[in-house]
């Protein structure tokens, strides 16, 4: 058991943290999350530096790293900015659904594609109403290629993304089985629609997409037919290990905040670091960060060793988001009026938190499956 | 046996609150929300109806009615899906310094305007470098013959763009101790050296213009002082707890409109094929939120029952500051909480709700200053 970082992940955690210092402004970031823009010029020096897809295989134009080195990298960039961290994140959404279950074809068109700032991928799979088991969007078979029907909702960049996975319900397979395709936006017969405003994660713009009859071929098939379940289970185990790191670099940051907030702050005479409350807080928030923290490497570092357990993977992204959430709000508490004004940062982190608490799937949601986990339930 | 023995009369009242509100206030409340700012004339007409400082007495325009009056009015604003217009600021935490402390001067001049709506006012204690320690504020006052010449900057001040008239905590810089230095002044927007310097961006309440506001040279005549000279600090003691209370009626009310309004939400809303009430893990998280809610309004109207009674309310309204309002906030999170991923849109309700909510456990004494208070009354 060990407990350190490698040289080399120390390495690529400080060099994302020095990224993040030096090119987040924070006064386009105030203009960012206010228009909900998603910040390209970020996103683009982050590609060209190497720093997303480093999981990926070289051969894919990634570095061949592991998932917890991309964790370290979304840590360090929530860590400045929740609303940047988390639309890097979100920038290739869905990318580990093809590098695990995808053909080569598929690998070499869309991961250096998303790796190198060439364009967005997103993952539709939720719909109105919260239920993996059936969906209603549907695969019907059509000739040696399929049609797809329905509508999903809640996809991240579905206006910017050029690629698509998709998650079906499959026709004529066995009872449950979901299929999963890998689509470009531009196919006929698909709609988008905006989602309006959010309270969070504003960088990234949200729609729904409906599917009209969408006709594709059998190339397009991502992993089995019929076993579109399992591998979005399997998706879900990475995508909370990346958005628990988000939360723990969002923790961090607004701790950051706080911190430096209240060493600065003077009232009754005396720095409010000081102060026993204040004291109390900062240690509460400590505690969340670090728990969630190991929580998270420990999730990463499963799926790393190739022994993933979704038991972890769920405390990760339960435990993190939660932690965000506390953190930024005691971090307002301790910056007072000018927590709660935009110009003070950290309500920002507080609203990215929120959502990204929500995002997926809620932390009650999480905690059921936890339970059915636990007392045996399939 | 109800608590706040509430009377026809009341009840007439609050019926015409309501509809009015319902007509006149939320159809323009997404307007409002966008524009930063409640427009005068919703005020004016708030006066017309005399929905604004109920409690002013009858000589000078008022309804000299009792505190449940500003109980139904600030109850039903809840109601309206938003807090921006601040109505009950005005009504029952500013006007009232002039009520309690103006000479007849004051009053004869501000006070029929205050209640016909003609004249919003606000209060600026908050600066830049004092938040939670009052005493420390740096604006001063200084007088010079008839005058008295202001200079100092405040911020967070709530109806800060639209105020017409603002009382203002200032110090006497030739008077070392900090509380017996303290005035409050009238001061009347307009003049010259008072400027509404900016208005500030926030979390929530995006339809209040709360503004930092300037002061340079401006001078006011000496009469403007509230009270005997050295008193600020004493009467803003004295009217804060009404203002606590005022906080305590947003967080029961408001909690109790997001509980309700998120039931019927997620009774139509289906997961897994059942209504969301329904989902097993959901039920006893929704029976904790009621209780919690009930606790809150009990605990609520025993404090406004005290209140009117006169009793000395300090203790107990600084408990229940820190705890309606830190309850209203996790009524909003579970809220949201339960709606998934519509939690986080913003066309959702409870969405702005969460939002408002936060700043209640800050502004009028954060909810660390509550319980310094109440360390000290109870002699820990």
């Amino acid at each position: 058991m060990d407990f350190n970082l490698t040289k080399e992940q120390a390495d690529i955690q400080k060099a994302a943290r020095e990224f993040a210092r030096g090119e987040f402004d924070p006064d386009r970031i105030l203009e960012w999350d206010r228009k909900q823009e998603f910040p390209v010029s970020i996103w683009k020096r982050a590609c060209d530096l190497g720093f997303q897809g480093v999981h990926f295989p070289e051969t894919y134009g990634g570095q061949g790293l592991e998932l917890l080195d991309h964790a370290l990298i979304i840590e360090a960039f929530c860590r400045q900015d929740s609303g940047i961290g988390l639309a890097m994140a979100l920038s290739d959404f869905g990318a580990e659904m093809v590098l695990v279950h995808g053909t080569d074809d598929q690998k070499r068109k869309v991961l250096p594609f998303v790796a190198q700032g060439e364009g967005w991928l997103t993952l539709a799979f939720l719909e109105e109403g919260y239920d993996l088991s059936t969906f209603q969007t549907i695969s019907h078979k059509n000739g040696n290629g399929y049609a797809i029907q329905g509508k999903k909702s809640y996809v991240t960049l579905a206006v910017m993304a050029q690629y698509v996975v998709v998650v079906c319900q499959a026709e004529f397979s066995e009872p449950g089985g979901q299929s999963i395709f890998l689509l470009t936006k531009d196919s006929k017969g698909i709609e988008l629609e905006g989602m309006g405003d959010k309270l969070g994660m504003r960088m990234i713009p949200m729609q729904s997409l409906t599917f009209r009859r969408v006709v594709i071929t059998g190339k397009d098939l991502v992993g089995q037919e019929g076993k579109g379940s399992s591998h979005l289970r399997e998706f879900l185990d990475t995508a909370r290990v990346e958005a628990g790191a988000a939360g723990v670099g969002i923790a961090q940051g607004a701790f950051d905040r706080a911190l430096d907030y209240a060493r600065k702050r003077e009232q009754f005479g005396k720095a409010i670091v000081t102060l026993e409350p204040i004291k109390n807080k900062l240690a509460d928030m400590v505690t969340r960060v670090e728990m969630a923290r190991w929580m998270v490497y420990r999730a990463a570092s499963s799926l790393d060793q190739r022994k993933p357990e979704d038991r972890w993977t769920i405390l990760a992204k339960m435990i993190a988001s939660k932690a965000a959430l506390e953190v930024a709000n005691d971090a307002i508490q301790i910056h007072g009026g000018y927590g709660y004004m935009s110009e003070g940062q950290v309500e920002h982190f507080y609203r990215d938190a929120k959502a990204l608490d929500l995002f997926m799937e809620s932390g009650s949601l999480e905690k059921s499956m936890l339970g059915d986990q636990i007392a045996g339930r399939a | 046996m109800e608590i706040l023995n509430y009377t026809e009369d009341h009840l007439r009242f609050r019926e015409r609150v309501r509809s009015f509100f319902e007509k006149e206030v939320t159809p323009h409340v997404d307007e409002w929300e966008k524009s930063g700012i409640t427009p005068k004339s919703i005020w004016k007409r708030m006066g017309e109806e005399g929905f604004l400082c109920t409690s002013v007495p009858k000589e000078y325009g008022g309804m000299g009615a009792d505190f449940l009056y500003s109980v139904i009015v600030s109850e039903e604003l809840v109601q309206t899906s938003h807090t921006g217009l601040a109505a009950p600021l005005h009504s029952d935490v500013v006007v009232p310094y002039i009520t309690s402390f103006g000479s007849e001067e004051l009053k004869k001049k501000y006070l029929p305007q205050c209640v016909s709506g003609d004249m919003i006012s606000a209060i600026a204690m908050t600066e830049p470098n004092a938040g939670s320690d009052l005493a420390s504020i740096q604006t001063t006052a200084v007088e010079d013959g008839n005058d008295v010449v202001i200079n100092g900057q405040k911020t967070f001040i709530s109806n800060g763009i639209n105020c017409d008239l603002l009382i203002i905590a200032a110090r006497d810089p030739s008077t070392s101790d900090a509380y017996s230095g303290m005035d409050l002044y009238v001061v009347e927007a307009g003049e010259k050296g008072f400027e509404k310097s900016k208005k500030l961006a926030k979390m929530g309440w995006q339809s209040q213009d709360t503004a930092e506001l300037a002061f340079t040279d401006c001078r006011i005549p000496k009469g403007n002082r509230l009270g005997t000279k050295g008193g600020g600090f004493l009467m803003l003691m004295e009217k804060l707890q009404q203002e606590r209370l005022m906080v305590c009626i947003v967080a029961v009310a408001g909690a109790e409109r997001m509980l309700r309004d998120t039931l019927r939400f997620c009774g139509e809303k289906v997961d897994f094929g059942k209504p969301i009430t329904k989902l097993h893990n959901n039920r006893f998280k929704i029976v904790e939120m009621a209780a919690e809610v009930r606790l809150g309004r009990v605990f609520l109207d025993k404090l406004v029952a005290d209140h009117m009674e006169g009793k000395s309310i300090v203790v107990d309204v600084s408990m229940a500051k820190f705890w309606t309002t830190e309850m209203a906030m996790r009524i909003a999170d579970q809220c949201l909480e339960l709606q998934g991923s519509y939690g986080y849109c913003e066309d959702n309700p409870m969405v702005r709700a969460w939002r408002d909510m936060r700043v209640l456990s800050i502004f009028a004494g954060t909810n660390e200053i509550m319980k310094g208070i109440a360390v000290k009354f109870m002699g820990l």
